[in-house]
């Protein structure tokens, strides 16, 4: 137990004033409930002494009772648990209001619900429960309400609703959805072959290679079973995504393309960088590491289809094929290695970066030939570096909808397979299942990831670099390589090219007239939907550099309970894939008090939320060059947290928040998954309007808006380096003194 | 002395981190306007006792009063404490004033008293016309005086100091330590200082605090600790001292052969014998402790040299110029001086 504090400097007005005092007047103020979707700012019908007045008045009373407690220097022990109890007893009755009586929350209820949670923070360091100052405790009650309404919840709410139906307990829409067609089918009855044996076949052929392979090297029996099992597992989805037909088939077999091909084309492109002499090989590579962040979804998939597809241009005009063979498997797995590439290359650039050149040189001189040096020395050292690649690109072609939903033809995929669910078949429960099996398979894989790899870092080899440098590559190798970038590079340029090019002509391939008409046509709705998507992603950028910043700062300089539960709930949006968050939005806000559907807040909180991790990513990092001691030098120095972030911690991060913020606002303006749910006529985005152009066929305009936002985001992203590279020159360095 | 000096009192402090226990119930007073120093090996527990001091760590158990107020669950940024780091922990994005003026800026003192201020503190650690710098363009001891006048023009009712020389060169170091005493002594500012050297320790300090694993072993002015060392620990830690196991009868002690003279309230029985380098005596008959000269360095101002005895090796030091009475290899005996010499519990 915890004695209080005598005298002198204990007795202390305390911080919960403000908070004490605003929430009277946001109670007083603004409108307590909405009547429908829309939220109103001025509205005396709907302010809460005219919806509800005796919880007007318990709120009007806490209010008083809450700021004189604060006003008055009372012993800080006993006035936090005063003000713990209040508020949250208070808060409490607020939300249980508006869940009985089924008001969707206005602006009053949310501020009274946030003014008395930084009250309960207030409360909570004044005790001493959190043993921090009361900004830091607040921001943790506040931090942790939003993670858990955000990103929890509608997680659960997914998870729930695929085995609750109407209210009630059952597995059979799980069965139902399971054993689909669309889910997975082995038989074709049209064939006479039977095709769940040859699956199976391919299966044991697999499990048996597996265990050969390894027991050929004489391994330990749990490496055995588990090849073994490995390769069970591998040749199933493989005979199944070529036999069979269905998401669940269909969407591992397409990552199980795209895995390898892109972390292979990937490493072929981080070691190019670093044991290439040409100089173009690296500007070229520093364009490919910009691409995937400023390419709208689809561009690349319609472009595709222009050249190979059946009216493509090169399959028909120059071959004269009439086929279809492209929609499908075939055409996404192309484009899913066009657009991941870049990817596992930026994730293996650093792996290879961080490999200290004096290794191979030992190896060198031991007589192992470059071959040798490169199999036992080099791919072991990068292998978690491998891994990680790989398994980001599984769960990326997984998550991936843009390119199944162009390119799918006849096949289905888990992630679109939750959109024509909840959209075409108007059946949410069915999209949770589908969301489900996504989301647990991803969280599978990430739990393989950190048994597999550890908490080690991916980088192998880190701190300062190794004296040496590596030895460049063979020339014959070092050509070919470049031949494959080239070729690579050339691919990508003539499909983005093609849709600069078909912005500009009447009938892509058919009427090369120039014409400006589909600018004039996108500029109707298109410049208006185009602002109005930045407009959202803007505010959403900053809202979740802000808080990503807050988070990262609490999870890596602050100590309290629950900070590891805290820092892997905000990491969770990082890996469910964009299409299971967008339908759980849909389902979990749709409803009672939290109503948000169909607002232009629930696509900026999608957003947030998406975006966040990489913005605690990025500040976690930055601090962890910032001496610790800076901190405490300032704390010491009577400078409260607040004052500390302000004076010293936002300054020295600047470079961090505002390429924090660039980033997000371009991802925003790209995303589509997490948001095609969640438009509606008011708020539309311009990536769901380019969807419904090209689904229409005005393939034109959808090729002038992709032009508008490739050249305007990459104009944004040239200013951000150009802007960091000054900073850097002028300004001062991270690295603390010392 | 500053009259509005405080004592710092700690009660029973115990600091657990998890299931290590850092800090085992250490009860310590550092007197109004005084200097004391926590010496030990890392990891004994002296910067966990700063960090809570300082507020920055909050005891598991136990509490801590400055006067008579308890500040045990006071946040840092109240109790009116500043520290001086390791690292400086100067801020790399403000020059010279602004590190300085920064506790003033952030308690909202008005600008011409903060001008005042910096001004008086930089003449007090020598640092005029420096003011203007970016603190990177500073040298080590320059920054080493721009953290100190951080933390003095807070006026604080303790000052901490965290292995504040570690980072500094041999030379720099012994001076700016003299700089710190002189201006600690002419303020009167209750200090806890926190160091691994115990050349540092003893050179700087009112009272010596010898810390092992967490607990105190013993605390004491310098010359105390030096002389009469309560454990073995402390003797090795503070200076070098040759143990030899012996016994003891009340008026005289016996190593091997040698017996002399000797007395000190311990029980008696058998002793370890703390004998440091410099007070043995080495003759070539005569009474003492049978030896053999195993080797002689000359180091300029002194001269350093070994003796193998029955009871284990010697190490022993003497004045530079002073005669050698032995060359290496040839018989000795080893005297005890009356100084330097102490017993302890077995």
């Amino acid at each position: 137990m915890v004695a209080a504090i005598p005298s002198a400097f204990s007795n202390r007005s305390s911080r919960a004033l403000i908070p004490a005092v605003l929430l009277a007047v946001g109670v007083l103020l603004l409108p307590f409930v909405r009547p429908d979707r829309p939220f109103e700012l001025f509205n005396w019908d709907l302010v809460a002494l005219n919806k509800a007045t005796w919880l007007a008045w318990l709120l009007f009373t806490s209010s008083a009772v809450l700021s004189v407690l604060s006003w008055l220097r009372l012993p800080m022990l006993a006035r936090g648990y005063a003000l713990i109890g209040i508020s949250s007893g208070v808060s409490i009755t607020v939300f249980a209001w508006l869940a009985s009586t089924s008001s969707y929350f206005g602006f009053g209820a949310l501020a009274a619900l946030v003014c008395l949670l930084l009250v309960l923070g207030v409360g909570l360091s004044e005790t001493g429960l959190i043993q921090s100052d009361p900004f830091i405790a607040s921001s943790i009650v506040l931090c942790g309400i939003f993670v858990t309404l955000f990103i929890a919840f509608p997680l659960f709410v997914v998870l729930r609703e695929s085995i609750i139906v109407n209210g009630a307990f059952t597995l059979k829409k799980m069965a139902e959805t399971l054993s689909s067609p669309l889910f997975m089918v082995l038989e074709n009855k049209f064939t006479p072959r039977s095709e769940t044996t040859i699956v199976f076949g391919i299966a044991t052929a697999g499990a048996v290679l597996g265990f050969g392979l390894m027991f050929l090297r004489k391994a330990r029996v749990q490496l055995l079973l588990g090849t073994t099992l490995a390769g069970g597992v591998l040749g199933f989805i493989v005979g199944a995504g070529v036999f069979g037909r269905g998401a669940f088939a269909t969407s591992l077999y397409l990552a199980l393309i795209v895995a390898p091909t892109t972390v292979f084309f990937g490493l072929i492109f981080a070691i190019l960088e670093q044991r290439c002499r040409a100089a173009w090989v690296r500007r070229i590579l520093s364009i490919v590491g910009i691409l995937p962040m400023i390419t709208p979804p689809f561009v690349l998939a319609f472009a595709l289809e222009n050249w190979f597809g059946a009216q493509g241009l090169i399959t028909n005009r120059v071959f004269g094929v009439d086929t279809n063979y492209f929609k499908g498997v075939t055409g996404v797995a192309i484009a899913q290695i066009l657009a991941f590439t870049p990817i596992a290359y930026l994730t293996l650039r650093g792996s290879v970066q961080g490999l200290n050149p004096a290794l191979e040189e030992a190896a060198q001189t031991m007589r192992s030939n470059p071959w040798m040096v490169f199999t036992k020395i080099t791919l072991p050292l990068l292998r978690p570096g491998l891994a990680a690649a790989f398994l980001l690109t599984v769960i990326e072609s997984l998550a991936d909808f843009s390119n199944p939903i162009l390119l799918g033809g006849d096949r289905s995929f888990l992630a679109t397979e939750v959109y024509l669910a909840l959209t075409g078949r108007y059946d949410p429960n069915e999209a949770s299942v589908y969301g489900a099996v996504l989301l647990v398979l991803v969280l599978t894989i990430l739990g393989l990831q950190r048994a597999w790899l550890g908490n080690t870092s991916f980088v192998t080899v880190t701190g300062k670099p190794g004296s040496g440098n590596f030895s460049m590559l063979p020339r014959w190798l070092e050509n070919t390589l470049q031949g494959v970038l080239g070729f690579w590079g050339l691919l990508v340029a003539m499909l983005y090219g093609s849709v600069f090019y078909g912005s500009f002509v009447k009938i892509w391939g058919v009427n090369g007239e120039f014409t400006l008409q589909h600018y004039i046509d996108f500029s109707g709705t298109g410049l208006e939907v185009l602002a109005r998507t930045a407009q959202v992603a803007l505010v959403s950028a900053i809202v979740a550099t802000l808080l990503g910043f807050l988070i990262a700062y609490l999870v890596t300089r602050q100590q309290f309970f629950g900070r590891s539960i805290l820092e892997t709930t905000s990491m969770l949006s990082f890996a469910t894939p964009g299409t299971v968050m967008g339908v759980a939005y849909v389902i979990a806000f749709n409803v009672g008090p939290w109503l948000l559907t169909g607002t232009f807040i629930v696509l900026v909180l999608a957003l947030v939320f998406r975006n966040m991790p990489a913005s605690i990513r990025s500040v976690m990092a930055g601090l962890s060059q910032i001496d610790k001691a800076l901190d405490e030098a300032s704390t010491l120095l009577r400078a409260p947290s607040s004052t500390t972030l302000a004076r010293v911690l936002v300054p020295l991060l600047i470079p961090q928040l505002l390429s924090g913020i660039v980033f997000a606002f371009v991802r925003g303006m790209t995303a589509i998954s997490q948001i095609i749910f969640l438009v509606s006529p008011g708020n539309l985005l311009a990536t769901v309007l380019m969807l419904s152009w090209l689904e229409q066929g005005n393939l034109g305009r959808a090729a002038a808006m992709s032009t508008v936002m490739i050249l305007g985001l990459l104009g944004m992203i040239l200013l951000l380096f150009a802007f960091s590279k000054r900073f850097s020159r002028n300004g001062t360095g991270l690295e603390g003194i010392g | 002395m500053n009259q509005t000096a405080v004592p710092v009192r700690l009660e029973n402090i115990v600091k657990r981190f998890g299931a290590v226990t850092a800090v085992e119930t250490v009860s310590l007073e550092l007197p109004a306007g005084k200097l004391v120093t926590l010496l030990g090996p890392s990891g004994c527990g002296k910067t966990t006792i700063l960090r809570m001091v300082a507020g920055l760590e909050r005891p598991t158990e136990g509490k801590i009063f400055f006067g008579s107020d308890d500040v045990t669950q006071l946040p840092a940024y109240l109790r009116d404490v500043t520290m001086m780091f390791q690292s400086y922990a100067l801020f790399p994005h403000m020059n010279v004033f602004e590190n300085i003026a920064y506790g003033l800026r952030v308690t909202k003192r008005p600008n011409d008293e903060i001008r005042e201020r910096v001004a008086g503190v930089v003449a007090q650690v020598g640092l005029q016309n420096l003011e203007q710098r970016a603190v990177q363009a500073l040298s080590g001891g320059q920054q080493q005086r721009v953290a100190l006048a951080r933390s003095l023009i807070m006026q604080p009712r303790v000052l901490l100091f965290d292995e504040p020389l570690s980072n500094l060169d041999a030379k720099l170091r012994k001076r700016v330590r003299e700089e710190i005493r002189e201006l600690q002594q002419k303020l009167g500012i209750t200090s806890l200082y926190v160091t691994h050297d115990q050349e540092e320790a003893m050179a700087i300090s009112d009272l010596v605090v010898v810390m092992k694993s967490g607990i105190i072993e013993q605390k004491g002015a310098p010359r105390e600790l030096y002389q009469a060392p309560v454990t073995r620990f402390v003797a090795d830690f503070i200076g070098r001292a040759n143990f030899l196991s012996g016994t003891y009868n009340g008026s005289s002690a016996t190593v091997g052969n040698y017996s002399f003279a000797f007395a000190q309230p311990i029980q008696h029985g058998n002793v370890t014998v703390m004998v440091r380098p410099e007070s043995l005596r080495v003759a070539k008959d005569g009474i003492g402790l049978e030896g053999k000269m195993h080797s002689v360095a000359f180091l300029g101002t002194t001269t350093e040299y070994t003796v193998d005895t029955a009871a284990g090796q010697l190490e022993g030091v003497m004045a530079g110029d002073a005669p050698l009475l032995a060359k290496v290899g040839e018989p000795v005996r080893v005297q005890f001086a009356n100084e330097g010499v102490y017993l302890i519990q077995a």
